[in-house]
């Protein structure tokens, strides 16, 4: 008695819709990153639950990798966060604009 | 194995220069470009090829064929050769090249060894441009030579020299663009027919009618959109009015020398493009529309010779009489003529050297005056007698004065394109270019006489002294080349019409499009 | 050469040669060399001079070899299935009589200059006598040119000399305009000449004046091939010609005729190309008398000389010949009747006698026209080195008002110049009498037999001998009689043998070259005593062989052209007599009234009594102010508009579509707002209406 594939992908396109509204409308930087895990994650639901319904271990392998590069992002984010705190004394993401162009 | 001496040696000896100390890079950059001028004289003298090089039962002189790259179903050739065509501009590349190299030594007076560098760099790839039988390999060192240039101008340039190197260079590229297009749709209209992009093979595979139809355009459209595609991309180079205005720009902020080179060797690039390409590829669409083309020439004649006649500075009237004189290159390679191609050819060479010959006694004049307009100066004869009965002599070169070869370019043209049975109305044509000739008068002895003659007048706070010798010397080399070939002009005129011979039949039966 | 007889023809080369190496050792050496390189021309001239004399006694038969000779001396431009152009030297009795007169010109003008310019003391000596040398090579290679290709480049070559001699003192602003000028309006004339140079090579193949032998084949020339097309045998080259032009032969003769006529035009100051000669004057006066005796401006007439019987094909062109001929005659006559500077009544004056030679050429007159040529060569040289022997003697003041009396202090130049006046006045028995009076016999017969067009051109020639006489004898009593009017024409600067040494040799010439060809006194005493007659008739090698004959050119003109004559007045002696009549009495009755207004000790101006009729003719008839307007009001703001066009909407659109793109870009980038939730916004966005159109084009929904 396997939960159908639908439900997993139900959950994950919810939590993509949550990251992404998050990116939308907040505007700290830090909750930026957060969001972001939170779409990482979603697709991670989705490798894994495609690899159970096909039982393929490709996909589970798949997101092993997503959570290592997550890992990395944050990593590099985090350090772009605190220079950009450093240089603005705020982490707004809509001050830094004077790289635009 | 000769051309590609001849372009190594010019671009070793680039490197070399560009190594050299500044204050010896002039004189040891000339003394290097010396070595292609020796082995394309010697070339010359043994010279023995045959026909038109891209037409079947040629013979080019010197060639080599080596495979290169294998590109999907076509391959690229290292292939290169010389016909009578090709012959006499790199003579007249390599010439010009050394001379300009001279004329620098005065008034180059900063980064001189990147500047010489850039010289015999843009040397090689001029010489790669004439020699190249190989589509692939021909558009690269066409492509070459903009990068020099373009930083010729725009480091060494006058007070607007951005403006003027940035609008040569996009005008120049954008063209290529186009004229990349219209080969290309040729190219892959041929299909199956040509295994290689040598440019025999496709000329006479397409002279042969083997074009197919390409994205559901039929072979004759596909033709004449892809001559209009390359034309308009050679017209700009040419420059042909209305793609003429980069042109005034770029040279009157050019430094002398490379306004030699350009107006000498870069704008022959332009027709004898038009002459490998158009005139002799798609020889069929160039005579159904001849009368459009002889618009064209004639157009730029009379309102290059027009614009001339407006201007003050010496180097606008100079750089607009080059459209003038470019405008019968193409009045005589349109009239399918022996005279009319032959001339067209024999005018590429014979502009080439004017060109740079007026160029240098303005920039003689321009090195001890600092100013080039005509209102600035008067009676410069009393003060450098020798410059000025140079640039008489130019002048007077310009103005087809027989016995010079612009004169024998100008009247081969003429006979050529007066009896052409290809241009409806030929003789309506050929008289109204001619008229160019009285224009060409007017504002070449209006310049003389203001700046020259009459009593001397110039502010400066120093005396203007005579112009050294080094300044003086390839004036007078050029001015003898001049009338070397005014008399003689055989000396290149038969083998350029040992090659434009097969030319003149070409697409006269439709090409079976 | 081996086995051949050497004639005087082997050299004939060198009769331009010479000239141009002393081109080349004044040019690069005159400064180095004593009398900065005059000795070196007239060395040259000397030799040319020998040469075409022996040439002249080669035709004539005296020296071995043929009465006519032509050798092809260099290959131009070889064509490969079309023709080939060549340098060529073609020698026949018109050629060779014409050798001599322009070496003996040239060669009397180099010695002449030793007295104006160097005793004077100018400088850029090598430099004159550099373009004097380039000057006579340019017009001997010019004579004896083979062909019209080869003509016109030393017609052009002419025309670029004149611009270095004219604009010779550059330092000044007069000169340097006049020469520009003078390149200019001529120019204009060569422009319609190269057209039809290109035409008759594009029509018959060939430019060749006389039927040649070349290669082992005979060459026909252009003339015999339009004699042939005339015929109804056109030649296939020419009738694609006649088709692309749409044409019949005999239009396109004419037409062709009339373009080179453009260029003869231009060179021989005919009306209304005539302006640049009266400028010209600025040069040194040596060069003003070789540039109307010998070279530049008998360089047109010549030519047309040199290719009659294309001529003589047409009708049309010939009567346009004539027409422009007497009303050049007239018109630069009148001119001359008021102006004040000695050199500027001898301008007017040449471009009248010029029109006299046109005349008699069109009419039909072809000995009568080359007789004129040799006379005036002869007497207006004369005239214009006694003028500049005058101006040597004023120290450069030309204003004839300013002199009188010089007749007993420089009576060399005295006697000269009025063996030149009475010749130019057309006073028995002065050479100028006889030619021009078989000009205007000629014009008067032809005119006669059918062709009324001729009457009038004769008409206005008879007249302007009245003016002529007129001008003449008003330029001498004002220059040599009466009582010194200034202080320096009472103390004249003095003159050297090499000023005197040309006049003496000249006067002598002006006043006895006429008897080459006394028609009327042959006519009335059956001598054949019209030795120019038979002369330009040449041998029947030169008739026949070559095409270039005089009877044949009669024929031509009877069958082709109907040139036909006939006598008004009794017979031809009758008819003849009194045309030397009327003509002779109209010229002392000029004379007679420049006698009776002007030879007081103190001659006042006459020339106010014309009233308006003054200031028209001072101006020239407003010539020179249209043909500048047409310059400078025409073409000149015609450039300025096409300029500001080519700025303003040329380069406008290119450096538009420039600032379109940059526009565009700078508008383009401003979505680029740096803030990163309206970059996600737009991803999201671009995602979602990715996934809707391909939802709807993929049928999804």
């Amino acid at each position: 008695m396997a939960v159908p594939a639908e439900y997993y992908l139900v959950l994950s396109a919810g939590l993509f819709c949550v990251g992404l509204f998050g990116i939308l409308t907040r505007r700290n930087a830090l909750i930026f990153l957060m969001s972001v895990e939170l779409m990482l994650n979603a697709a991670n639901i989705n490798l894994v639950a495609f690899s159970f319904q096909w039982g393929n271990l490709t996909g589970q392998v798949f997101s092993l990798f997503t959570m290592a590069l997550a890992a990395a992002e944050v990593a590099v984010g985090i350090g772009i966060i605190l220079v950009l705190y450093r240089n603005f004394e705020d982490l707004d993401v809509t001050k830094a604009t004077t790289m635009r162009w | 194995m000769l051309v590609e001496l001849l372009i190594v040696t010019a671009l070793l000896s680039s490197v070399l220069v560009m190594l050299a100390p500044d204050e010896y890079a002039g004189q040891f950059a000339a003394a290097l470009s010396l070595v292609p001028v020796a082995a394309s004289l010697w070339m010359y003298s043994v010279f023995d090829g045959s026909g038109n090089a891209l037409l079947a039962g040629s013979q080019p002189a010197f060639e080599t064929v080596a495979e290169w790259i294998t590109l999907g179903a076509y391959t690229i050739n290292w292939h290169v050769g010389l016909d009578g065509v090709s012959m006499p501009l790199i003579v007249l590349t390599t010439v010009l090249t050394t001379l300009a190299i001279i004329s620098a030594w005065t008034p180059i007076d900063e980064r001189q060894s990147q500047f010489y560098g850039l010289v015999l760099f843009m040397e090689a790839a001029l010489i790669g441009v004439f020699a190249a039988l190989d589509f692939f390999l021909w558009f690269v060192f066409w492509e070459a030579v903009l990068v020099p240039m373009y930083l010729l101008i725009g480091v060494w340039g006058g007070p607007r020299r951005k403006y003027a190197a940035i609008k040569f260079f996009v005008y120049t590229n954008v063209a290529s663009l186009v004229m990349f297009v219209g080969f290309f749709a040729l190219v892959f209209g041929l299909g199956d027919s040509i295994s290689s992009l040598g440019l025999p093979a496709i000329a006479q595979a397409l002279n042969a009618g083997e074009l197919g139809s390409l994205a559901g355009i039929d072979p004759p459209m596909l033709k004449l959109l892809a001559f209009i595609a390359m034309f308009g991309g050679f017209a700009v180079k040419v420059p042909v009015v209305p793609f003429h205005t980069w042109l005034p720009d770029a040279h009157v902020e050019a430094p002398t020398p490379v306004s030699v080179l350009l107006a000498g060797v870069l704008l022959k690039m332009g027709t004898y493009a038009l002459l490998r390409f158009n005139f002799t590829m798609l020889a069929d669409v160039a005579r159904a529309n001849a009368e459009i083309i002889a618009i064209f020439a004639v157009v730029s004649i009379i309102y290059g010779a027009l614009l001339a006649l407006a201007q003050q500075d010496l180097k606008r009237i100079v750089a607009y009489s080059s459209i003038s004189s470019m405008g019968y290159v193409i009045l005589g390679l349109v009239a399918f003529t022996p005279h009319g191609l032959g001339g067209a050819t024999f005018q590429m060479i014979s502009h080439g050297l004017i060109s740079g010959l007026m160029f240098m006694a303005v920039g003689v004049i321009y090195n001890e005056t600092h100013t080039r307009m005509i209102g600035d100066m008067s009676g410069m004869a009393d003060r450098m007698p020798v410059t000025a009965g140079v640039f008489v002599a130019a002048a007077f070169g310009y103005m087809g004065l027989p016995l010079m070869s612009g004169f024998a370019a100008e009247v081969l043209v003429f006979l050529g394109s007066f009896q052409s049975e290809v241009i409806q109305a030929a003789p309506l044509f050929t008289s109204i270019a001619m008229f160019g000739i009285v224009i060409v008068a007017g504002y070449l002895l209006r310049a003389m006489q203001k700046t020259l003659f009459g009593p001397f007048r110039l502010e400066t706070d120093y005396e203007i002294g005579r112009a050294p010798f080094q300044d003086i010397a390839p004036l007078i080399v050029l001015l003898l080349l001049v009338i070397a070939l005014g008399v003689a002009p055989d000396l290149f005129y038969k083998m350029i019409q040992d090659s434009i011979a097969p030319m003149v039949e070409l697409g006269e039966l439709g090409g079976g499009a | 050469m081996a086995g051949e007889t050497f004639t005087a023809y082997a050299l004939v080369p060198a009769i331009a040669a010479l000239p141009f190496a002393a081109f080349l050792v004044s040019l690069l050496f005159g400064r180095y060399m004593p009398k900065g390189g005059a000795l070196a021309g007239i060395f040259a001239m000397g030799g040319s001079l020998a040469i075409s004399i022996a040439t002249l006694l080669t035709v004539a038969g005296i020296l071995p070899g043929d009465p006519a000779y032509h050798e092809t001396i260099w290959q131009f431009a070889t064509g490969i299935d079309t023709f080939d152009l060549h340098l060529g030297v073609y020698i026949d009795p018109l050629s060779a009589l014409m050798l001599v007169i322009v070496s003996l010109i040239s060669f009397l003008v180099f010695v002449f200059s030793l007295g104006y310019m160097n005793d004077e003391g100018e400088t850029g000596l090598a430099r004159y006598y550099a373009s004097l040398s380039l000057f006579s090579f340019s017009m001997l290679a010019f004579v004896f040119a083979d062909n019209i290709l080869m003509a016109f480049m030393f017609f052009e070559l002419v025309g670029l000399c004149s611009f270095l001699l004219i604009g010779f003192w550059f330092r000044e602003d007069a000169p340097p305009s006049a020469a520009k000028k003078a390149f200019l309006v001529t120019r204009f004339g060569d422009f319609f000449f190269l057209i039809g140079v290109v035409g008759i090579f594009a029509t018959f193949g060939t430019g060749l004046f006389a039927n040649v032998t070349r290669d082992g084949s005979t060459v026909q020339s252009f003339p015999a091939l339009a004699e042939q097309m005339m015929n109804g045998q056109t030649p296939a080259m020419a009738s694609d010609m006649l088709d692309i032009v749409g044409m019949s032969p005999q239009a396109w003769i004419t037409v062709l005729g009339l373009l080179v006529l453009g260029g003869v035009v231009g060179k021989s100051a005919q009306f209304p190309l005539h302006t640049w000669l009266p400028d010209a004057m600025e040069g040194p006066t040596p060069v003003s008398a070789l540039i109307h005796a010998a070279t530049m401006v008998a360089a047109g007439v010549y030519l047309v000389a040199r290719m009659y019987g294309f001529y003589a094909l047409s009708p049309t062109a010939l009567a346009i010949i004539a027409l422009t001929g007497g009303f050049t005659a007239l018109f630069a006559a009148s001119m001359g009747v008021v102006k004040q500077e000695i050199k500027q009544v001898l301008a007017y004056s040449t471009i009248s006698q010029y029109g006299y030679i046109m005349l008699a050429l069109g009419s039909g007159g072809y000995v009568a026209g080359v007789f004129h040529l040799t006379t005036h060569a002869v007497f207006k040289a004369l005239l214009f080195l006694g003028a500049g022997s005058v101006i040597i003697a004023m120290h450069h003041n030309e204003n004839m008002w300013d002199m009188g009396g010089l007749k007993d202090k420089m009576p060399v130049t005295y006697y000269a110049f009025l063996s030149g006046s009475l010749a130019l006045a057309g006073i028995v028995p002065f050479s100028g009498f006889w030619s021009k009076d078989e000009v205007l016999f000629e014009a008067l017969i032809h005119g006669a037999g059918g062709n009324p067009l001729f009457l009038v051109a004769w008409a206005m020639g008879l007249l302007a001998v009245f003016f002529t006489g007129f001008y003449t004898f008003r330029m001498v009593l004002l220059t040599f009689h009466g009582e010194p009017r200034t202080e320096t024409a009472e103390d004249p600067h003095g003159v050297r043998w090499n000023v005197k040494f040309p006049l003496a040799v000249l006067g002598i010439l002006a006043a006895t070259v006429g008897f080459i060809n006394m028609a009327p006194i042959a006519k009335l005493t059956n001598l054949h005593i019209d030795f120019l007659h038979t002369w330009l008739g040449g041998s029947e090698l030169v008739a026949e062989e070559f095409g270039t004959g005089l009877h044949h050119y009669e024929v031509l003109l009877e069958e082709v052209a109907g040139v036909s004559a006939a006598y008004p007045i009794g017979g031809e002696v009758t008819t003849m007599l009194a045309s030397a009549a009327v003509s002779l009495g109209l010229a002392l009755a000029g004379a007679g009234l420049a006698w009776s207004l002007y030879s007081g000790p103190e001659p006042v101006e006459h020339t106010n009594k014309l009233g308006g009729v003054k200031t028209l003719l001072m101006h020239n008839y407003y010539q020179d102010e249209y043909q500048v307007w047409l310059a400078r009001d025409v073409t000149l703001p015609l450039s300025r508009a096409a300029d500001r066009f080519d700025q303003g909407i040329i380069d406008g659109i290119v450096n538009g579509v420039s600032s379109v793109s940059l526009l565009s870009g700078d508008r383009v980038r401003r979505i680029q707002t740096g803030v990163v939730s309206n970059y996600a916004a737009l991803l999201t966005l671009g995602l979602t209406i990715l996934l809707v159109v391909f939802g709807l084009v993929g049928g999804w929904f």
